[in-house]
């Protein structure tokens, strides 16, 4: 099949989970014979068209701005419509293949001009995002998502609290939406590292417990729950060591809120960090803990449970999905300091039970999480579109 | 959000993110409507954490955001 998949994030223009996804889905896709072409935004030192492991990748320049982010996405999506037009002269597209509302409206206009179905995948929602529709941004995004899942053939979320919230939110019939969870490249992590080294980098002594966050600063990431769970973990284990990487709008807050605890010199603030070093961080880590107040799947659980680092989760959302309580993973309750520091600690004063966990996490990541059956499963949603 | 990361974020949308897109105080703040001193103690800021560079054409200092400072961005909508 052709298909056309667009998306604002893809690597190496990566803000969280999306651009890991279509890169996965798209590589898998390759590897299954089909004809895949992205269309994104450029980033600097990228070539606006090169092949990424046979992934053709469209980098697209936008030549008109505005100070305004939601006229700038509408901006956006007139220039990716103009370049989907240009190429679809050469290459007859069997199916358009949209992620969350940026693109809507450049894959709704593709569909109806190109007279292809849609497949849209809705990977959180605006509602979920700011608990709640707060301005009239909100309430345009969340009629963005609306429209998207509207105009699909099909609609493809990444968990059922996924499909619970566009079922009862947006009003999307049950028999259009097809659940398919996310997935890992676990060949990432199938190497070597200097532990030590790495630990070092980040001002973790070989003696200390590094307790890892990654992900955006955001309110729903829940870091400052994990931030007013510090004092409880560290008088249990004083050589615990925070080490939260990501940005977002929250942290200058965050910041202000570590500084104000007595462990503030325990808690670090590492900025952005590149993909491969976010790899090797994981593996040397003792803990990661994602203490998401709302997650539709958590990407970064995966990331950690291949990586062989037991995971403390907020139970909600994908996360509840994902991990298997007192098996596969810790999962506490969100928004309770009390009791993410119960879940860390009791992954750190205990070395078997945690490697029991890591065990069976690594085993059921590799059953259920590879790029290979997300991609298989994702034809079978594509073939469904293309029905008549 | 700080006044700086806004500002950031409008430097991006009207799509100052390479050496031959970089804008001059003038042009930056016709854009944004901002106050000329304003923008240039935001640039400031925002030089310092590596989120613009400033790059100088033909004599003309002109700014424009840096792959750190896309990313900033980008965190922030998401």
């Amino acid at each position: 099949m052709k298909i056309c998949m667009l998306t604002w994030e893809f690597p190496p223009r990566i803000v969280g989970g999306i651009a890991r996804h279509c890169l996965g889905l798209a590589k898998a896709l390759v590897k299954d014979n089909h004809d895949v072409h992205v269309f994104t935004l450029d980033f600097p030192g990228v070539p606006l068209y090169e092949e990424v492991e046979g992934v053709r990748v469209h980098h697209m320049r936008v030549e008109l701005g505005h100070p305004s982010f939601t006229t700038w996405t509408f901006l956006f999506n007139h220039f990716m419509e103009k370049q989907v037009a240009m190429l679809s002269r050469d290459v007859d597209f069997d199916v358009i293949h949209i992620h969350d509302w940026l693109t809507t409206p450049v894959g709704v206009a593709s569909k109806h001009y190109l007279n292809k179905p849609l497949v849209s995948t809705v990977h959180s929602t605006e509602i979920g995002r700011a608990q709640g529709l707060h301005s009239p941004d909100s309430f345009l995004i969340d009629g963005l998502e609306w429209w998207m899942a509207y105009e699909a053939k099909r609609v493809i979320v990444v968990s059922n609290s996924m499909r619970w919230e566009l079922q009862n939110h947006f009003h999307v019939p049950q028999e259009k939406i097809d659940v398919i969870p996310n997935a890992v490249d676990m060949t990432k992590y199938q190497k070597e590292i200097d532990r030590e080294s790495v630990r070092r980098r980040y001002g973790v002594a070989p003696h200390e417990k590094l307790v890892l966050f990654i992900g955006r600063l955001v309110p729903q990431k829940g870091v400052e729950y994990l931030i007013w769970a510090a004092p409880a973990i560290v008088q249990r284990c004083p050589e615990a060591k925070f080490v939260i990487t990501g940005d977002g709008w929250s942290k200058s807050y965050l910041e202000g809120l570590a500084a104000s605890t007595r462990y503030g010199d325990k808690i670090r603030f590492v900025g952005f960090v590149s993909d491969s070093d976010l790899v090797d961080l994981t593996m040397s880590a003792d803990v990661l803990v994602v203490p998401s107040v709302y997650e539709p799947f958590g990407i970064v659980a995966l990331e950690g449970m291949v990586a062989g680092v037991p995971v403390v989760a907020g139970n909600v959302g994908g996360l509840a999905e994902i991990i298997e309580h007192d098996r596969t993973g810790v999962l506490v309750h969100p928004r309770n300091p009390d009791s993410i520091a119960w879940g860390v600690n009791r992954v750190l004063s205990d070395p078997g039970y945690s490697q029991w966990l890591t065990k069976n996490a690594k085993k059921q990541i590799q059953e259920t999480y590879s790029w290979e059956a997300v991609a298989k499963r994702t034809t079978q949603v594509y073939e469904k579109a293309c029905m008549r | 959000m700080p006044d700086e990361i806004f500002f950031l974020c409008m430097l991006h949308n009207i799509g100052a993110i390479s050496p031959e897109k970089s804008l001059t105080i003038d042009e930056i703040t016709r854009w944004t409507a901002m106050e000329p001193e304003k923008a240039r103690l935001n640039i400031r800021k925002l030089i310092e954490t590596n989120y613009i560079q400033a790059n100088i054409n033909a004599g003309v200092e002109r700014y424009h955001v840096t792959a750190d400072g896309i990313r900033k961005v980008l965190s922030m909508y998401s």
